[in-house]
């Protein structure tokens, strides 16, 4: 029992207490726009777990990732915009009558579904266009650039169906027989999900799929020597984080009870990489512990420097570059790591020591039969 | 109503969007050729060589070519310096690049917004007026652009082909450690080269700046549309950038006059995407040996 728990990683201790400490935090007395704050986190984390997957694991580094889980928050506030007819922003656009696209997701179930779906035939749509072709990883990401440009110059040019800038707002924490959930009710749903998708991540990243998106990161070319078809596996893996991300928008929208262009814009994007980098890339504690550092970070920070914070946010970024490139868990890893290493030395050179001294009793031994020997 | 000089009309503006889209992705190809690095920072670059476009001509009331000049050296100073201090300590490590020049862009953005505060600033037009050629109207300041770009381009590819340094930055392009083993220092090649890249943001931001208001979230929109330019012509070849630009230049506002800006944006990305499936090399890349 005491060897299996010692062979646990330290970062899945540090992902327990995590979760731990996202469990007990509306019970430690904080107020109230505190504890919506953590539950707009947690469902942030489920955003920063699916990039993971594709950055960390997969080596794709993403810049319009927020546009994935923008699919999932729009199409939940959408829902919630139209429940009686046609909204204030359509109706001022000379649109009188839900236009009849939008009528399915007029069910709270059809379009959580959809949140959900769309966003992974998307990614599978441009993953067969990206990845089939022999492109660099760097493509990948200019790519995705440009589509998180392009969808918030979308979502602002269809005033009429987005409502722009203004974004949509009353979204209702999915009511249950009417009532949508009470506020703590809601924020166990959301962190008993962001602890389902982390478990869901681990058995995937363990599984023999997750160690060939991992020897894609390390050796594309090897991979494909071995047989592999690396494009299959990537579009697989892009459009699991699609899903998770479209996932993670369906939490965050009814957490914050809107959803905005800001949060799919560019800026969001880089937002969530910045979190994984600091946490630590490839092994979900960083993306869970960075989410929360650099999340709470912003919001007590904004809240004192509103005008330094982005500079701030940049400089902590070079400094993590700079002198912990792993990230802060990739760094405790590293750390256990060579202590472990060193133990075993420490235990390999002490047998040896013994090896020595029986060999050396083995030479007394030698010579005294060479003594022996000679001697008869 | 769509007649024939209208489209004319769009194919004359095109070019403007083209030529000043050339100069921002020249600098980003150049950069991202020689050492393999994706320069996120490329963007606030631009904003900055914009602000001071706007610092000399309208607070300190010296004519814009001198402008255009001050704009290239301040940006490729930053440039320098951004190299030196930080790209060079992370050579050969892509992901740490590209997040590096992201944090650098966080923080150019913000020490801009800091000096010059959140309101946005207009440049004045330094060549008023048009001309109209069978119908079709043309800003003089759109000319000036665009024979600037021009001759950016020429001097770019005569810097490239004719001069020491540019003999060695070819060099250490197709070679570096054999460059280097002929005794040419790289790394200083690397410093100049980011400058030069940097240099070039710089004079784009300028050329831009008195068509817009010049904000400090004026960059990333160019950023975008310079990495598409360069997917579009390929990394290989600066000719190949100059015909990219005037693809995506062109086809944005020729689209953009038949239908709306957003429209035209999605249907280039699209054929972008498609492009890479078919071209992944880009439409203008050498044959590979």
């Amino acid at each position: 029992m005491e060897k299996t728990l010692k062979k646990i990683p330290i970062n899945r201790w540090i992902d327990m207490l995590a979760f731990v400490f996202i469990l007990i935090f509306p019970l430690l007395g904080f107020k109230q726009f505190r504890v919506d704050f953590m539950c707009q986190v947690v469902a942030y984390i489920i955003f920063a777990i699916s990039l993971d997957l594709l950055w960390g694991y997969t080596g794709l580094m993403s810049l319009g990732h927020a546009v994935l889980f923008g699919m999932g928050g729009y199409m939940i506030g959408i829902c919630f915009q139209i429940q009686d007819g046609a909204p204030a922003f359509m109706t001022r656009e000379g649109i009188n009558e839900v236009p009849s696209f939008f009528l399915p997701l007029k069910n709270e179930t059809v379009a959580f579904i959809v949140g959900l779906l769309l966003p992974t035939a998307f990614a599978v749509f441009l993953g067969f266009f990206i990845f089939k072709s022999k492109v660099s990883g760097v493509f990948f990401t200019i790519i995705t650039l440009a589509l998180a440009q392009i969808a918030k110059d979308f979502v602002a040019n269809q005033q009429a169906y987005t409502n722009g800038f203004n974004g949509l707002q009353g979204i209702l924490r999915y009511p249950v027989s009417g009532e949508p959930l009470s506020k703590i009710a809601y924020y166990y749903v959301v962190a008993a999900v962001a602890i389902l998708v982390y478990v869901f991540c681990i058995f995937l990243t363990r599984s023999r799929f997750g160690k060939v998106a991992v020897s894609i990161r390390e050796n594309e070319s090897r991979v494909k020597f071995l047989g592999y078809n690396p494009a299959k596996f990537k579009i697989v893996i892009f459009a699991i984080s699609g899903f998770l991300a479209g996932l993670s928008g369906l939490m965050y929208a009814p957490a914050m009870s809107s959803i905005t262009i800001e949060e799919i814009s560019v800026t969001a994007s880089t937002f969530v990489l910045i979190c994984i980098a600091v946490g630590g890339r490839g092994n979900l504690t960083g993306a869970i512990v960075g989410t929360l550092l650099i999340q709470w970070a912003k919001v007590l920070l904004s809240e004192q420097c509103a005008n330094y914070w982005q500079l701030i946010l940049g400089v902590i970024l070079l400094l993590i570059i700079f002198f912990m490139p792993q990230g802060i868990i990739g760094k405790i890893i590293n750390v256990q790591y060579s202590i472990k290493t060193r133990k075993s030395k420490e235990k390999i050179l002490e047998s040896e020591e013994n090896i020595s001294s029986v060999s050396l009793n083995n030479k007394q031994g030698d010579e005294e039969y060479g003594n022996s020997f000679t001697g008869g | 109503m769509v007649s024939v000089t209208s489209i004319f009309q769009n194919i004359v503006s095109g070019l403007n969007t083209s030529a000043l889209l050339m100069v921002a992705a020249l600098g980003l190809v150049i950069i991202f050729g020689l050492m393999g690095v994706i320069n996120m920072a490329h963007g606030e670059l631009m904003m900055v060589g914009a602000y001071v476009t706007y610092y000399t001509t309208y607070v300190l009331h010296i004519p814009f070519l001198f402008a255009l000049i001050f704009a290239f050296l301040v940006t490729g100073l930053i440039g320098s310096l951004i190299e030196m201090l930080i790209i060079k300590s992370l050579y050969s490590k892509p992901t740490e690049t590209l997040l590096a020049t992201f944090a650098v862009s966080l923080v150019l953005e913000r020490v801009v917004y800091l000096i010059f505060g959140a309101d946005t600033k207009n440049v004045p037009m330094p060549i008023p007026g048009n001309i109209t050629i069978a119908g079709i109207t043309i800003p003089n300041y759109n000319v000036f652009a665009i024979a600037f770009g021009i001759l950016i381009l020429l001097l770019t590819v005569f810097i490239f082909q004719k001069t020491s340094f540019g003999k060695k930055m070819r060099a250490t392009t197709q070679n570096r450690s054999m460059a280097e083993c002929l005794g040419i220092k790289t790394s200083r090649v690397d410093t100049w080269t980011f400058a030069y890249g940097s240099g070039l943001a710089g004079i784009a931001g300028a050329l831009i700046a008195p068509t817009i208001s010049v904000s400090t979230g004026m960059g990333s929109p160019y950023l975008t549309e310079s990495f598409m330019t360069v997917v579009v012509g390929g990394v290989q070849s600066v000719i190949g950038t100059a015909f990219g630009a005037g693809i995506v230049g062109e086809a944005r506002t020729i689209i953009g006059g038949l239908s709306s800006a957003v429209t035209a944006k999605i249907l280039v990305f699209l054929i972008i995407i498609v492009l890479i499936r078919i071209k992944p090399q880009g439409l203008f890349a050498k044959e590979r040996r």
